[in-house]
């Protein structure tokens, strides 16, 4: 087994690091991880390769990126995809969830809490009642309940991650009353024992995220 | 071979379709390279999967997201890495790319010229800068002239087409001063068969690219 290290910081909100960790966590795979405050940063920033975390080393050897450190992940513990292609649908739809994560860190850093508090309402009503649609279009299409195929990929866990563990706790679950695919699939990943014995453990252990 | 239609925007600037076009270019691989007016969109939309493009249809299959598409047709295609090490360089090369894009998505989008040039400038100071010297660094160190391994993969032709299709193009080859393996890697692309071939034919066929 590689020896295993993820970085990132140690808030908030979990991050671009939280899917690497389930992917781990889901597989029973070991992982070191490594969580530093933000004042370590100025020194940590100059050894990653392009300015970022989260990074994962493997065996010494540094890989960047989250959904590229999460694909490699998947890909080496059985939860990339069956084939190429269904390999390319889970790439898709991490991809989709890259995409809300950098939507919403907009409304999440603005300082104003009256413009912050707009600036969410537009995100959940336009941006995330859109892609709830499609999302259950796609589900109600594929039809197994999972997003890829009939197996659970990294692609769920990052939906669960996404719409779940960050949407649902923040915004409760109204956004989800006509997505009920969406919702099933989300309660169902958070149910997992892997999954669920990882959440317990983190929301313990890391209350700051919360 | 699968029958490949890759559907995007007639214009700006070639935008997030190109890698898929240069790696399908490069392979020698036929695809319809479908390019839609904008007025066209409010029809097109609604049948995309996620109300996107590109989209790449796959034998009547369909998938979203340029890196997605852009990795599948790398994979099939020999050009995404030897090993799944190699492959997750590649893929976080493309990310990196596909953040830059994002990035200057800003400045592109912004109307007021004088701001424009501002924001750009500030872009090409805080953002690319950077980037380029830690590039020129993990170039160095692997050491054969190519990003990830001993050959191109689609994380070079993603560097090429950001770099010297869209940056140099647009603002000269100065910020590449301190950077020789990366002007190299970016030169090397360039001069490809294939790569020469496509940028060719599309420069005249698809002037409008170009503004």
């Amino acid at each position: 087994m590689p020896v295993y290290k993820l970085r990132y910081f140690n808030n908030p909100r979990r991050g671009r690091a939280e899917l690497s960790r389930l992917i781990l966590h889901q597989a029973g795979v070991e992982f070191e991880d490594i969580r530093f405050p933000h004042s370590e940063w100025p020194a940590i920033k100059p050894t990653t390769p392009f300015g970022q975390v989260p990074v994962l080393e493997v065996d010494g050897q540094v890989l960047a990126q989250s959904n590229t450190i999460a694909r490699y992940l998947a890909r080496k513990y059985g939860l990339a995809g069956k084939n190429d292609w269904e390999q390319a649908l889970a790439d898709m739809y991490a991809d989709n969830i890259h995409d809300l994560l950098n939507a919403a860190a907009v409304p999440f850093m603005e300082k104003d809490p009256v413009k912050q508090k707009e600036m969410y309402e537009k995100f959940m009503a336009e941006t995330i009642a859109n892609h709830v649609v499609l999302i259950e279009k796609q589900l109600n299409k594929n039809n197994t309940g999972y997003l890829v195929g009939n197996d659970l990929t990294w692609a769920d866990l990052a939906y669960y991650a996404y719409f779940s563990d960050f949407m649902e706790v923040k915004f409760g679950s109204a956004f989800l009353k006509d997505a009920p695919r969406l919702k099933a699939l989300i309660d169902r990943v958070k149910a997992l024992p892997n999954i669920k014995k990882w959440t317990d453990y983190r929301n313990s252990k890391y209350p700051e995220e919360n | 071979m699968p029958v490949y239609k890759l559907h995007y925007f007639k214009s700006p600037r070639r935008g997030r379709a190109e890698l898929s076009r240069l790696i399908l270019s490069q392979a020698g691989v036929e695809f319809e390279d479908i390019r839609f007016a904008h007025c066209e969109w409010p029809a097109i939309k609604p049948i995309t999967p996620f109300g996107h493009v590109p989209i790449l249809e796959v034998d009547g299959q369909v998938l979203a997201q340029s890196n997605t598409i852009a990795r599948y047709l790398a994979k099939r295609h020999g050009l995404a890495g030897k090993d799944d090490w190699e492959q997750a360089l590649a893929d976080m090369y493309a990310e990196n790319i596909h953040d830059l894009l994002n990035a200057v998505a800003v400045p592109f989008t912004e109307k007021n010229p004088v701001k424009q040039k501002e924001m750009y400038q500030k872009f090409m100071r805080d953002v690319i800068v950077p980037h380029v010297a830690a590039v020129e660094k993990q170039l160095k160190k692997n050491n054969t002239g190519f990003l990830v391994g001993n050959e191109l993969t689609w994380a070079d032709l993603a560097y090429y087409a950001y770099f010297s299709d869209f940056l140099e193009v647009k603002f000269g080859s100065a910020f590449l001063k301190n950077a020789p393996h990366l002007k190299a890697l970016i030169d090397r692309v360039k001069e490809l068969p294939n790569v020469k071939k496509w940028t060719e034919f599309r420069d005249s066929t698809y002037p409008e690219d170009n503004e």
